[in-house]
């Protein structure tokens, strides 16, 4: 459902920037997303979410890749803001995922000073939001319906395509405001 | 873009630094206090001598927030328009001149983690504005001045309560390794830079080769020599007929017959004197003209840009 509102990020596959030197991938997902890359990244550092024991992992794509995996996206993160943080010049950062993900890299990339040219995003598997609810101001996760509870006030949520790039997050409105408990059946529009 | 009126200045003093270098204190003729500026700010002043008129911009070096005097540091130019000359040889306490209100277009990028400043000579001047609100906010520098002869012990000495700023004389072997500077630096550093145009351009280079992104740089130019080949401007409006000499700026022939054109930075880099061109081909010497602008010929910066044709058609 397109709901007309220009904020709504768009993203284009990824493709190494040949203007740097040493080149870092990082996904929330087990494996880096066939269509994440426009070419595979040959030659740069690959950081993934660690395969269950059970299913032994495919080798993420580029021959050349080194890489590392990682238990949670947390524990990927802490570990971006110590490597951003004696990285110099000549450095490129690339995130794929989903959004939640990608736009909280963005947040440790800006927060170290990166800026245009040095770091690229690109949404990857589930399109599932994290939901800022204008009331009482607290982030829903994973959302992946049209209409979703707060996971603070528990007030049913119109999940708009409004994204705040301040807040990392789309906007979560009431929708029974003029009708209290008039709450119409919820969609999965975020798969 | 904000333009007024200029306002009276009495020159309170004029020290010389060096024979080519000269400092002077600019006080408010009526009293009170001048319009604040910010860091990397210039003022333009108009100077008279005779029938010449110069408006020449220099860097102010005092603190931003100092509003009871600007004080500028002129290079004598060898072969310039002659404001420089004329600072250098004429301008004595108690004169009067004109000064524009302070125009930026080279503010400090306060998204950088740290500044790493580098200067050519006498484009030190932008960073000693900077240098006192960087430290007021904290804020990590570094700053580095290549410069040869005498200005060496005079950058040496204005520079020496900052341990941040390093002077290096340029004695004709390489004065600063650029690629080691800048490969040092860590992510959120930012880079500006003042000075002549090829001690820029290599920076830049050198730059670009480590991979360190543009939006991470930032440049001043100094005014470009407006000097030439001598050409004909034709006022189209107004049928006038300009002859332009080798010495002279086209913007400055302008204002010498008389004619009332806009204009701000005279560096070609704010974009305020822009004029149309209706015949002749420009000889583009500006920073703002888009490369498909300046291919179109139909537009041309007058500050600093000329005329490859003999002459030139304007739409003023």
């Amino acid at each position: 459902m397109d709901q007309g509102i220009k904020s709504r990020p768009r993203y284009q596959p990824l493709a190494l920037d040949a203007t740097g030197w040493r080149h870092l991938v990082i996904t929330d997902q087990a494996e880096l997303p066939g269509l994440a890359f426009a070419v595979p990244p040959d030659g740069a550092e690959l950081w993934h979410i660690a395969a269950p024991r059970a299913a032994p992992r495919a080798a993420p794509p580029g021959a050349g890749s080194s890489g590392s995996a990682f238990a949670t996206t947390g524990d990927m993160l802490t570990a971006l803001a110590a490597r951003l943080a004696c990285e110099h010049a000549g450095f490129r950062l690339y995130a794929a995922g989903t959004e939640a993900f990608i736009w909280d890299a963005e947040a440790i990339a800006r927060d170290t000073g990166m800026g245009a040219g040095e770091f690229f995003m690109c949404q990857a598997g589930s399109w599932q939001r994290r939901i800022y609810c204008t009331h009482c101001q607290t982030m829903t996760d994973a959302v992946t319906t049209s209409i979703v509870p707060c996971a603070g006030c528990g007030a049913h949520l119109f999940v708009r395509d409004h994204f705040s790039r301040r807040l990392r997050a789309f906007m979560g409105v009431r929708i029974d405001s003029e009708v209290h408990g008039d709450v119409p059946p919820a969609e999965t529009f975020y798969p | 873009m904000i333009h007024s009126d200029p306002i009276a200045a009495r020159v309170a003093s004029c020290e010389s630094l060096h024979p080519g270098l000269r400092r002077v204190v600019l006080v408010p003729e009526s009293g009170g206090l001048f319009p604040a500026g910010s860091a990397g700010a210039h003022i333009r002043l108009a100077l008279r001598h005779g029938d010449h008129l110069w408006r020449n911009a220099y860097s102010v070096v005092s603190p931003p927030n100092c509003r009871d005097s600007y004080t500028i540091i002129v290079r004598r130019v060898a072969n310039s328009r002659g404001g420089s000359a004329y600072i250098h040889d004429h301008l004595k306490p108690g004169d009067t001149v004109m000064v524009d209100l302070p125009v930026n277009l080279f503010p400090i990028a306060t998204i950088a983690r740290k500044h790493l400043m580098l200067a050519g000579g006498i484009g030190v001047t932008p960073f000693l504005s900077y240098l006192p609100i960087l430290a007021d906010n904290k804020v990590k520098f570094e700053l580095h001045v290549c410069c040869r002869g005498d200005d060496v012990a005079v950058f040496t000495a204005l520079l020496a309560a900052w341990p941040d700023a390093h002077v290096h004389p340029d004695d004709g072997s390489p004065a600063l390794d650029i690629g080691a500077v800048l490969g040092g630096q860590f992510l959120g550093t930012h880079l500006s830079m003042c000075g002549p145009e090829p001690f820029m351009a290599q920076i830049t280079a050198t730059a670009a080769a480590i991979g360190w992104p543009a939006a991470r740089i930032h440049q001043e130019f100094f005014t470009g020599a407006t000097s030439g080949t001598a050409f004909r401007a034709v006022l189209a409006q107004s049928g006038i007929t300009i002859d332009v000499p080798a010495d002279q700026g086209l913007l400055d022939a302008l204002e010498a017959a008389g004619i009332d054109a806009p204009y701000m930075c005279r560096g070609g880099a704010c974009g305020q004197c822009y004029l149309p061109v209706l015949e002749g081909i420009p000889e583009h010497r500006d920073h703002f003209l888009t490369a498909d602008q300046r291919a179109a010929n139909t537009a041309i910066m007058p500050c600093v840009s000329r005329a490859k044709s003999a002459t030139l058609v304007l739409d003023i």
